[in-house]
């Protein structure tokens, strides 16, 4: 029997839904396009530190689970003779670079979407238990092997001991860390306090992805095409600053030079305060663009700045500030989605997929459209590798199985004080994102570590009101807290450790990316704060196989 | 300087422990644009943090928040303060928990029980149509498509389902009969008899 444990109230909910653009797969009916191709480009854009055997696995699956969305009901897209239609994405080439393709896949704007309610109905068709509004507290271990997880049903408000031969974390993302952030509510990051509370490593937690554009109030993203169709990022003055931080490209040039230079002029006092959402921002010019580009090509951004602005971008400024997007780094694995130690050795019976693991596909730079499609071909890889493990030994029930989850929450509920769980929360996304976010520094991440410190100190005094544990919003978001501290804390003392700057991890006091520092990070932390790194090489399996375009393959300058 | 809106949250609130169900009264600053959501998290953190509110995505794309307010079914993640006074005409809000499914605590629902409704239309191909020789995939016409691609943008939000009065009856209602309507003009499915009789 399987069953699918989600955080949400029903899988449709999941963060997955709210993808957008597409998913990236080089169709082998497509002359023009190879895999090889899409293989240098995820290499390119992860800062040469995607793991090339993963990298080389998902692109070489990808067109076999289009095939299989495609089976099973999926509404993509169509071109005029009715076959799945593709789009351009940034960052994808042909030729190593020399020309743009067209690779993604989409579901109108949509396709995470698609994917979800298909996958989702073939859950439902072939069986599938969902167990809904339910958190993992804990891993279970025995002999070395994880046999199964202590499961907190909220909305029954009951603890659940499950054994299972072979468990698999899907947890997603940890974006609720940053104040401004593309992710939803329930991206906490809590399968990787989970993992750490094991004492097992998390992978480049400092890889962090700001989009530069984010919505101000919801955070979702203004799409790039803002931008490539002409619109003009402005500070308090009105002036066109990007002048200043790319006098060629202006506001073209690539993401992290635009989120880079749109805080920058934040930093310096040239943003806006929005006093609504107490969110300091710059405005993106539309005004002059013509009246198709509003009502054809930037329809759909246009209805977002009007349902969650009230602004109409055609005659009014609109309010935009970078917003945390996609975390590269997570639970470590291999190939298969099996989850390794410290020592990079496999920890049967237990395996990680999607946003919460790293394999690495994406190294420390995630090019768009790439996640959607490690979804699926690790989904299916680590499925079939479970399948497998089910036929191996079974071990037995470890002893004490749920006592810590229950002095934890027992503790959570006993707490007294003035503290503030939602006031504390504020505080410590606020402090990511002006120290740990688009810029970091030495000075800064020291002063957001003993920050981080305080604040896990502070709130064990903050006391509980609901007592009755159905439901129990507030026992909840305790807990939610406490996996965003240990997450916010592995991402700090990652981005200290790396002095360097590598994709989206950017240090201003060491703006270059370092051969020192090409591996990828390992973090344990036995005691908050307290932490451990190790190391994991980055594979170069493509590289050293000295086949046709291995060269493509090297470790190479990130430019475009 | 932003405009400043005294508002009124009336809340249905129901405790599963106490079995109770009661109205409490928040009054809050706010501009313009904050969204309910945000005054709903504001509540928790200023006033009350015991009051349990639904939302996941929080930019209408999941349908977690639904909520009654004055008595309409609506997305707390997309309602504007200053679109809901236009709306309403009042700076008071009386704001209730959807009726589709029974309520957990305050204003969260069980969403799976709404969802029953959606697994009984099949949401996915009943019986998938054999690929033609030498096909890898499906054609569909991009006009063919677009006859019911409008009705798979649909989330099961259920706000439809909570206005509708027929959905209380035999009729599955309007979100659930939607999902099988979209199989219904699928090409790919094979099963169009089984789905008339679930309609």
């Amino acid at each position: 029997m399987i069953f699918a444990v989600t955080k949400v109230a029903h899988p449709q909910k999941s963060h997955t839904s709210t993808a957008q653009g597409g998913m990236a797969a080089v169709d082998p009916k497509d002359k023009a396009d190879k895999s090889i191709y899409h293989m240098f480009d995820t290499w390119k854009g992860g800062d040469c530190s995607s793991d090339q055997n993963v990298v080389r696995r998902i692109i070489d699956g990808g067109w076999e689970e289009v095939q299989w969305l495609e089976r099973k009901g999926i509404h993509f897209s169509r071109d005029e003779g009715g076959s799945i239609a593709k789009r351009q994405f940034g960052g994808h080439t042909v030729e190593f670079g020399k020309g743009d393709v067209l690779r993604a896949v989409f579901v109108a704007d949509r396709t995470g979407k698609g994917m979800m309610d298909t996958a989702w109905g073939e859950a439902l068709k072939g069986g599938s238990r969902f167990i809904n509004s339910t958190v993992v507290t804990e891993l279970l271990f025995n002999e070395g092997c994880c046999v199964g997880a202590v499961l907190f049903k909220v909305k029954e408000g009951e603890f659940v001991t499950v054994l299972a031969k072979a468990t698999v974390l899907a947890t997603g993302g940890s974006g609720q860390v940053f104040r401004i952030t593309t992710n939803c509510r329930n991206n906490t990051g809590d399968g990787l306090a989970v993992i750490l509370r094991a004492g097992l490593p998390v992978m480049d937690p400092e890889a962090v992805q700001f989009h530069p554009t984010g919505i101000v109030g919801p955070g979702i993203l203004a799409s790039e095409a803002l931008r490539s169709e002409g619109g003009i990022l402005r500070n308090r003055e009105m002036e066109p600053f990007m002048e200043r931080y790319a006098p060629k490209m202006k506001d073209l040039a690539p993401r992290d030079i635009v989120a880079r230079a749109i805080e920058t002029e934040i930093r310096e006092g040239r943003g806006i305060m929005h006093y609504d959402h107490q969110i300091e921002h710059v405005w993106i010019d539309l005004r002059h663009l013509s009246a198709y580009v509003h009502e054809v090509k930037l329809k759909e951004v246009a209805s977002f700045f009007k349902t969650y602005t009230n602004l109409d971008s055609r005659t009014q400024l609109c309010p935009v500030r970078p917003s945390n997007h996609y975390h590269m780094g997570g639970i470590p694995t291999n190939e298969h989605g099996e989850v390794q130690d410290a020592s990079n050795r496999v920890v049967p019976g237990l395996f990680a997929i999607g946003e919460c693991a790293c394999a690495s596909l994406h190294g420390f730079n995630r090019l768009g459209t790439n996640s959607l499609l490690e979804l699926l071909v690790m989904g299916r890889s680590t499925g079939e590798r479970v399948l497998s493990y089910l036929k191996e030994k079974q071990v037995p029930t470890p002893k004490g199985a749920g006592e810590a989850t229950l002095d934890l929450f027992a503790n959570y509920l006993e707490a007294h004080g003035s503290e503030n769980v939602g006031m504390i929360r504020q505080e410590m996304r606020e402090l990511m994102t002006c120290n740990v976010g688009v810029f970091r520094t030495e000075n800064g991440m020291q002063e957001a570590i003993a920050s981080l410190i305080a604040l896990k100190q502070r709130i064990t005094e903050a006391a509980i009101s609901t007592k009755d544990m159905r439901m129990n919003q507030e026992l909840l978001e305790r807990w939610e807290l406490d996996n965003l501290l240990d997450n916010a804390m592995t991402i700090a003392q990652g981005a200290l450790m790396r002095k360097e700057s590598r994709g989206a991890h950017f240090r201003e006091d060491h703006p270059e990316r370092s051969e020192e520092f090409q591996y990828h990070t390992l973090v344990s932390m036995t005691e908050f704060g307290r932490v451990s790194f190790g190391k994991r090489p980055i594979d170069m399996s493509i590289y050293e196989s000295r086949g046709e375009y291995c060269e493509q393959f090297r470790i190479m300058p990130r430019k475009y | 300087m932003s405009k400043t809106y005294s508002l009124t949250l009336t809340i249905k609130r129901y405790d599963p422990d106490r079995s109770v169900t009661w109205f409490q009264t928040y009054r809050l600053d706010s501009g313009p644009i904050l969204r309910f959501v945000d005054l709903f998290r504001r509540i928790n953190v200023e006033q009350d943090a015991t009051l349990a509110w639904a939302s996941s995505c929080e930019h209408a794309q999941c349908g977690s928040c639904s909520v009654n307010v004055n008595g309409r079914p609506l997305l707390a993640c997309e309602l504007l303060v200053e679109n809901a006074v236009t709306l309403f005409g009042t700076t008071e809000f009386k704001i209730a928990p959807v009726s589709v499914a029974p309520v957990v605590r305050d204003l969260v629902v069980d969403w799976e029980k709404a969802y029953e409704r959606v697994d009984r239309a099949k949401p996915y191909i009943i019986k998938p149509k054999e690929l033609p020789p030498g096909m890898t995939e499906h054609r569909i016409s991009p006009q063919d498509l677009a006859r019911y691609e409008e009705a798979t943008r649909c989330i099961n939000c259920f706000c439809c389902a909570d206005a509708c009065i027929s959905g209380i009856r035999t009729f599955i209602g309007p979100n659930a009969a939607i999902a099988s309507i979209i199989r219904m003009m699928d090409p790919r499915e094979e099963e169009k008899n089984e789905r008339l009789n679930l309609l």
